[in-house]
């Protein structure tokens, strides 16, 4: 799992959830695969992403230092942020790791890089 | 003579092929070598070819895609003259080819078998000299066109002449309108003669009816025939009674694999009652040489000529059919279960028929996943660069780098489907359609091919759509494909019904493939199971998915195929804040694209 996946997923679904976002990642193991860096596409990308849950993974995947709390103005002038925005959310890859739910702390189990989200009967 | 390295290579394909040995002296079987069904050779061709020689055939084994055949004789004399008057003599196969004779030991029986030795259908009745010549001669004056005939009146399907009277039999629907009877055109008194005859045994005891309200004349020319049928089981009551004029014709009457010819004889009525009415189908092919069997037990042909036939039949009202002949019965196969009736099962059934079987199939399934929809593509490609796309059922995920200027992601139950697409380095995750596990509005697109068609229930299916809605931005638009119910337009054959190579090429019908696989499949199933490449016979079905490894297991996959318009209401149901901005029909499948507002 890519970590611009993890910002798109939520535990809303839950019986009795009102937010579930963002989930609390766990990082077991991971990759990097690398890709080519398009500075437009991160950029394009940026309004659709949820920044708190950017910066969340950035602390996680240990890549604090890279991306600040608050999202800065003029990114676009900023390529070397793009860039690290670009490694963070295109070529981290989870492998084994966990998200959980921030309210109810239901564990979805990320293995083999597939996060696990499906929720059982009596959950929904 | 005959080519010396030819012959010696032709016996030895009837050894390999039919383990065929041939004889150095004269016995009562011959192979027919160098000509056969594959080289457009006939069964009356042959049998032509081998009365000529004054030899009398008392068997014929047509090998189908053979170009090769065989004949048995009463006597090895009999076999002896035919071999003598066709070998390297007979010029009957395409383009002029020869037969080889050759003595053989004995003669492969195939699965068709010998169609005339076997005793009829239950509920055939066959009563020869019904009518006399004199009546044959008034049934004929009195249905003839008279002439105030219009077209309308008389009509010229493609192999025959057909008129009706009583009530016109519509060919579009198969079926009558009780509300229309051809009041100018009664059935002719000249018929009423045949009712005593058959009161007067106990053969109508068991009959709906006792005088037909609805009589077809059909006129046959030499080479004319009938496709299969069976006379639709909600329009007429049992029996359907067919009366014989002018000349002879074989009718074939099929039930699976079971074909069982009879001839008709002039003047002969044939009677069609429980079995042969409901579970086997009748019809006439269309030759000009029909093969009979002489009364000594050998076969002949014989050259056809003008034929009438008079089918008496009585209407079914209302037209609810209650037979005990699901296969074959209109009434059976269009009842469809009730979704409520499926609202319980709806989790177990999407279980056990859907996601298990998926997680079973994944690899063979994926591989038969590759090429992209380009009706799929197109909307891909309607997007701007940067949107972001949520495939929901994603399969292995061959929409998620169509078009790599978008960010796709891919969802879907299939955890070996998902593992296809992981590998192929698509960002994907597992969840159920039923609640995404996604962001509201975070999307500019959804896709959703070939997806809410598995799940049981209207309410379900909603609940899906509904969750694209939710997770769609405003503005954003979602792509829906389900399966049709109905396999053609204008027309056409889809996709799916084209790859029936069987009954794309005429050797057999929808009807006897279903037929054929009610008795392959355990039918202890809750719902109908549907024959792959046919036409749905119902909404709710299970489809057979065959795997192609050793051991090629069956397993069934639960699909509700969709009516027409039945998808547009369905979105129209989501709630407010989407609009149906396109609909269609491509590929056996229906269509509609959304926004959200």
């Amino acid at each position: 799992m890519k970590l611009s996946t993890y910002n798109f997923l939520t535990s809303m679904a839950i019986k009795g959830v009102k937010v579930g976002y963002p989930l609390k990642l766990t990082i077991n193991k991971k990759d990097v695969v690398e890709t080519e860096f398009n500075p437009t596409f991160v950029e394009r990308l940026l309004p659709k992403l949820d920044w708190s849950a950017v910066y969340g993974a950035a602390q996680v995947a240990e890549l604090a230092d890279d991306i600040p709390a608050v999202q800065p103005e003029n990114i676009a002038e900023n390529e070397l942020l793009l860039q690290k925005l670009h490694h963070l959310l295109f070529e981290v890859d989870v492998i084994e790791g966990q998200l959980e739910c921030p309210e109810t702390g239901r564990v979805f189990p990320i293995a083999d890089g597939i996060p696990n989200m499906l929720l059982n009967e009596d959950e929904v | 003579m005959v080519p010396s390295m030819v012959f010696p290579a032709l016996l030895a394909i009837i050894k390999s092929d039919c383990q065929v040995e041939a004889s150095e002296t004269p016995t009562r079987h011959l192979a027919v070598l160098n000509v056969g069904l594959s080289n457009g050779l006939s069964e009356e061709v042959l049998l032509e070819a081998a009365f000529a020689t004054g030899g009398k055939v008392s068997r014929v084994e047509m090998c189908p895609g053979k170009s090769y055949c065989f004949l048995t004789c009463c006597t090895p004399q009999e076999a002896q003259l035919i071999f003598e008057g066709m070998h390297n003599i007979a010029h009957i196969g395409q383009d002029g080819a020869v037969a080889y004779m050759s003595y053989v030991k004995e003669v492969p029986i195939f699965e068709a078998g010998n169609q005339w030795n076997r005793s009829l259908p239950n509920g055939l009745v066959l009563l020869k000299d019904f009518v006399s010549e004199a009546e044959e001669a008034d049934l004929l004056a009195a249905v003839a066109s008279k002439e105030q005939t219009t077209d309308q009146e008389e009509n010229s399907l493609k192999h025959r002449k057909v008129r009706h009277f009583g009530y016109e039999f519509l060919y579009g629907t198969n079926n009558v309108d009780p509300n229309r009877p051809l009041e100018h055109q009664p059935i002719p008194r000249a018929c009423n003669i045949l009712w005593s005859r058959l009161g007067d045994g106990k053969l109508s005891d068991n009959w709906d009816w006792s005088q037909p309200d609805q009589l077809t004349v059909n006129v046959y020319e030499p080479g004319h025939g009938i496709p299969p049928h069976v006379d639709t089981h909600s329009a007429f009551l049992d029996p359907i009674l067919s009366l014989s004029l002018q000349s002879d014709v074989v009718m074939d009457f099929r039930r699976g694999q079971e074909t069982i010819s009879l001839l008709l004889p002039r003047r002969s009525l044939l009677i069609m009652s429980g079995e042969a009415r409901y579970d086997w189908t009748h019809g006439i092919k269309p030759k000009h040489l029909d093969v009979v069997p002489t009364a000594e037990g050998n076969l002949t042909t014989q050259a056809r000529s003008q034929r009438t036939s008079l089918t008496f039949r009585c209407l079914r009202q209302p037209s609810v059919c209650s037979c005990s002949f699901p296969q074959l019965c209109d009434t059976r196969q269009s009842s469809k279960p009730q979704s409520q009736d499926l609202s319980e099962q709806a989790t177990s059934l999407e279980q056990q028929n859907v996601h298990e079987v998926y997680d079973k199939i994944s690899q063979h399934f994926s591989e038969t996943r590759h090429s992209p929809w380009p009706q799929v593509v197109q909307f891909l490609d309607s997007f701007e660069p940067h949107s972001t796309i949520l495939d929901v059922g994603c399969g292995n995920g061959k929409y998620l780098n169509c078009n790599t200027q978008l960010v796709a992601f891919g969802c879907d139950r299939s955890q070996g489907l998902l593992e296809v697409g992981r590998a192929r380095g698509f960002q994907i995750f597992r969840c159920d359609c039923l609640s995404l596990p996604v962001r509201s509005a975070s999307m500019d697109g959804c896709l959703s091919i070939a997806v809410i068609h598995h799940l049981a229930t209207p309410d379900r299916r909603l609940a899906a759509l509904r969750e694209m809605a939710r997770v769609l931005r405003p503005g954003g638009r979602a792509l829906v494909y389900v399966w049709a119910k109905d396999q053609r337009r204008n027309d056409k054959k889809s996709a799916y019904l084209r790859q029936n190579k069987a009954v794309n090429r005429q050797r057999t019908t929808e009807e006897e493939q279903r037929q054929k696989q009610q008795k392959e499949m355990d039918t202890h199933t809750l719902l109908p199971i549907h024959t792959n490449r046919t036409e749905f016979q119902q909404q709710d079905v299970l489809v057979p998915w065959k795997t192609k490894d050793d051991q090629s297991k069956t397993f069934l996959r639960y699909y509700h195929v969709f009516e027409e318009q039945e998808l547009e209401q369905l979105v129209n149901q989501i709630n407010t804040e989407v609009e149906l901005i396109k609909s269609y029909y491509d590929q056996g499948n229906h269509c509609v694209i959304f926004k959200k507002l």
